[in-house]
């Protein structure tokens, strides 16, 4: 077998091409040349890497992506019958570049500024690359050698940001085969309050590679409301980091649905580093046909006082691979640490299967901590109940589909973006499905 | 309106009704007792079409079809109704879903529209105060967290709002208080009438003295072994089910 250093898509020379390109600033080339030099050593992380177990990207090493973008323009109607919301600042990307027209950002609120990385990327010195590391998992070197595109949203300090910003990054399908680069940057000032959604979506059935890193930093007491709602095309590559540093009673609400791509990997990390903050860190994956999904969580209680609280549920139909790995660390001196986790799975059918792994790893003794991982199937009984008042079985069957995935749902606050969103999960209910 | 000839069901190899008779005309009212384990509710579960069950021999004939040719919603849909012995928690399905659901299905079948919000709230409070319902049960999950007694309560709402041609109680009696006894006899009874037919199972003899029965049967070993009218039931209240085992195996069948 091929090592993944053989890789189809030369994105070494891509990136040195980028490094190499006039006016850019010389902290970026160093930025970007470290990933480089990163990325040469170590190239695609294989699956004897632990984190990278049960999640194989030989197939995406296989792939010969393309990284030129030719222009493309799609209707607003379009925009508007794909976004999730209608009264939302929408900042859109369009096959890797932002899209002035039909991005809403014109009337801000004031405390809030909204630019694309391609605009502002020589102001961002001390901002960029601040809440990750290249030796994360993840693909942080691929992306920080390459990132070209994104969006960068920062609030004042004490602004309440009330309408939600949606980012919707769309692949169009124009370019056969595109590779896109993003980072997100979201930096919230103390006492600051804002709700984002990060929207993925696809246009064409085709392969396409979205790859997105997005940084956050929550200062003193700012609260962020944070969804990201992946509906990539089913055979393209999804591979996202998410990581979040966590001031002093700052909250962070994180919830992450994943229903599109062949295959999706998401590395979803919180630094709780003040006392007195909190994350809650929610995700909702349903898969099917030959569908992968793996999310990997990671919260850190770095200081005595904190707490987080994680549920991830997942439904599994077809020959469906799902893996959840969560792991919690409670550090030493992390003492009254409240920390609850929780992995619960359905399984639709016989050729699905789940590796679920939740860990927490405690070095502090005075904590309150608990965890615990399910896989079930749907109960008969239940079933049965159904249908003796009348509904028919695939009713029934996805009618409890539903109901064991709606808690993840109910947990979100804003009442219009949990209705929106719990009608984008109905409608990828299985609508068919054998006996389980 | 339904026929029960000759009825064997199995269960993994187990033979449990061996040879059930019994004819329930419109209108009539039976009562089904009979000893822990005999297999009034593995009949009941046959009738309404749970899987599992092994049809060995017999049929059964309801409104001149096959019964047991339906899958369970088809039989629902055509007016059989079954309370459960044991009604099952749907944690995340919320009671008017399923109360509006199973509505739909069954008008559907009939050919009828589906009611619009404003006539579906008004009838199903009006069902509510039938069997005394607190509105707050509509919004909560179905069955969660009910007690013994708001389970069975709320299988009669059901049964009152989908107005089955075929209503079969399993023991929807066991573990109500004297009150629930009587308000939900009160709901069966609103619903007597000559087009319906109720089989009633139940292990006491105070639920006929409210639903007063046509027809009393005794269920053993599978078998309907004796019947006869109320006054069984008072027999039966003072002798028990000792004297079953003296009559001879196969008497009905
Ligand atoms: N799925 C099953 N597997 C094995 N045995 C079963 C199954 N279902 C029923 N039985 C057996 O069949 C017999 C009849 O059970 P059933 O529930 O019909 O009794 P019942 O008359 O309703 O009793 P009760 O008065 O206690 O409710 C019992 O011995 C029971 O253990
Ligand atoms: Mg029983």
């Amino acid at each position: 077998m091929k090592q993944l250093s053989e890789l189809a898509t030369p994105f070494a020379s891509v990136a040195e091409a980028l490094i190499a390109a006039e006016g850019t600033a010389p902290w970026l080339k160093k930025l970007r040349q470290d990933a480089l030099t990163h990325f040469k050593t170590f190239s695609l992380p294989a699956k004897k890497e632990e984190d990278w177990k049960y999640t194989s990207l030989w197939s995406l090493s296989q792939q010969a992506f393309s990284h030129h973008a030719e222009s493309v323009e799609i209707a607003a109607d379009q925009v508007d019958s794909v976004a999730l919301l209608h009264d939302a600042y929408r900042v859109v990307i369009v096959d890797g570049v932002f899209s002035e027209e039909l991005s809403d950002i014109d009337a801000l609120q004031s405390g809030l500024s909204i630019t694309a990385l391609s605009e502002s990327v020589d102001q961002l010195e001390h901002c960029l690359g601040q809440q990750t590391e290249l030796t994360k998992a993840g693909l942080n070197a691929l992306n920080t050698m390459l990132m070209s595109e994104g969006v960068v949203i920062s609030i004042d300090s004490a602004i309440e940001i009330e309408k939600t910003i949606e980012i919707i990054v769309i692949n169009t399908g124009n370019t056969a085969n595109l590779a896109t680069h993003l980072r997100h940057k979201i930096e919230l000032a103390a006492d600051a309050k804002a709700t984002v959604i990060e929207h993925y979506v696809g246009l064409t059935p085709d392969s396409y590679f979205t790859d997105v890193v997005t940084e956050v930093n929550l200062a003193e007491r700012a609260r962020l409301t944070h969804y990201k709602l992946q509906q990539e095309s089913n055979n393209a590559f999804h591979i996202a980091t998410l990581a979040t540093h966590q001031a002093q009673a700052s909250h962070w609400l994180t919830n992450n649905i994943s229903l599109g791509a062949k295959l999706a990997r998401n590395d979803i990390h919180s630094q709780l580093l003040g006392e007195q903050s909190h994350v809650t860190m929610d995700g909702l994956y349903l898969v099917d046909g030959e569908q992968h999904v793996d999310n990997h969580t990671r919260i850190d209680h770095a200081v005595p006082n904190t707490t987080s609280d994680e549920l991830y549920k997942g439904v599994l139909d077809g020959n469906s691979h799902a893996v959840f790995n969560g792991k919690v660390m409670v550090h030493k001196d992390a003492q009254k640490t409240d920390a609850n986790q929780s992995n619960r799975n359905l399984l639709l059918s016989r050729g699905c299967e789940i590796d679920s792994k939740p860990e927490m790893e405690i070095y502090a003794d005075d904590v309150k901590c608990g965890h615990g991982s399910a896989i079930g199937q749907l109960d008969q009984d239940q079933l049965f109940l159904l249908r003796a008042r009348g509904l028919d079985e695939v009713s029934a069957r996805s009618l409890l589909t539903y109901a064991f995935a709606v808690d993840v749902l109910t947990r979100i606050p804003n009442l219009s973006i949990r209705e929106a969103l719990a009608k984008v999960v109905e409608q990828r209910l299985p609508k068919t499905g054998e006996k389980a | 309106m339904l026929e029960i000839k000759n009825l064997h069901a199995s269960v993994d190899g187990k033979e449990i009704l061996r040879g059930i008779n019994l004819t329930v005309n419109a209108g009539e009212v039976h009562a089904i007792m009979g000893p822990n384990g005999a297999g009034k509710s593995t009949l009941s579960n046959v009738l309404a079409g749970r899987d599992g069950y092994e049809i060995t021999q017999g049929e059964v004939i309801y409104k001149g079809e096959n019964l047991l040719d339906f899958e369970p919603e088809e039989r629902a849909q055509r007016g059989v109704f079954l309370a459960f012995q044991y009604p099952v928690e749907i944690p995340g399905v919320s009671n008017i879903y399923l109360l509006k659901a199973a509505l739909n299905a069954v008008r559907k079948y009939q050919g009828l529209d589906e009611l619009d919000a404003i006539d579906f709230l008004t009838l199903v409070r009006s069902k509510m105060e039938l069997v005394k319902m607190d509105e707050q049960f509509l919004h909560r999950s179905v069955n969660e967290g009910f007690s013994g007694g708001e389970k069975k309560r709320n299988e009669i709402l059901q049964m009152a709002l989908l107005e089955p041609s075929l209503a079969i109680l399993d023991e929807t009696d066991s573990g109500l208080d004297i009150d629930a006894l009587k308000i939900v006899s009160e709901g069966v009874n609103a619903l007597r009438s000559q087009e319906r037919s109720i089989i009633m199972i139940t292990h006491y003899q105070r639920l006929l003295d409210y639903i007063v029965p046509d027809f009393v049967h005794v269920l053993s070993k599978g078998q309907i072994v004796k019947s006869g009218d109320k006054e069984l039931a008072k027999e039966l209240e003072k002798t028990g089910y000792s004297w079953v085992d003296e009559q001879p195996e196969g008497v009905s069948a």
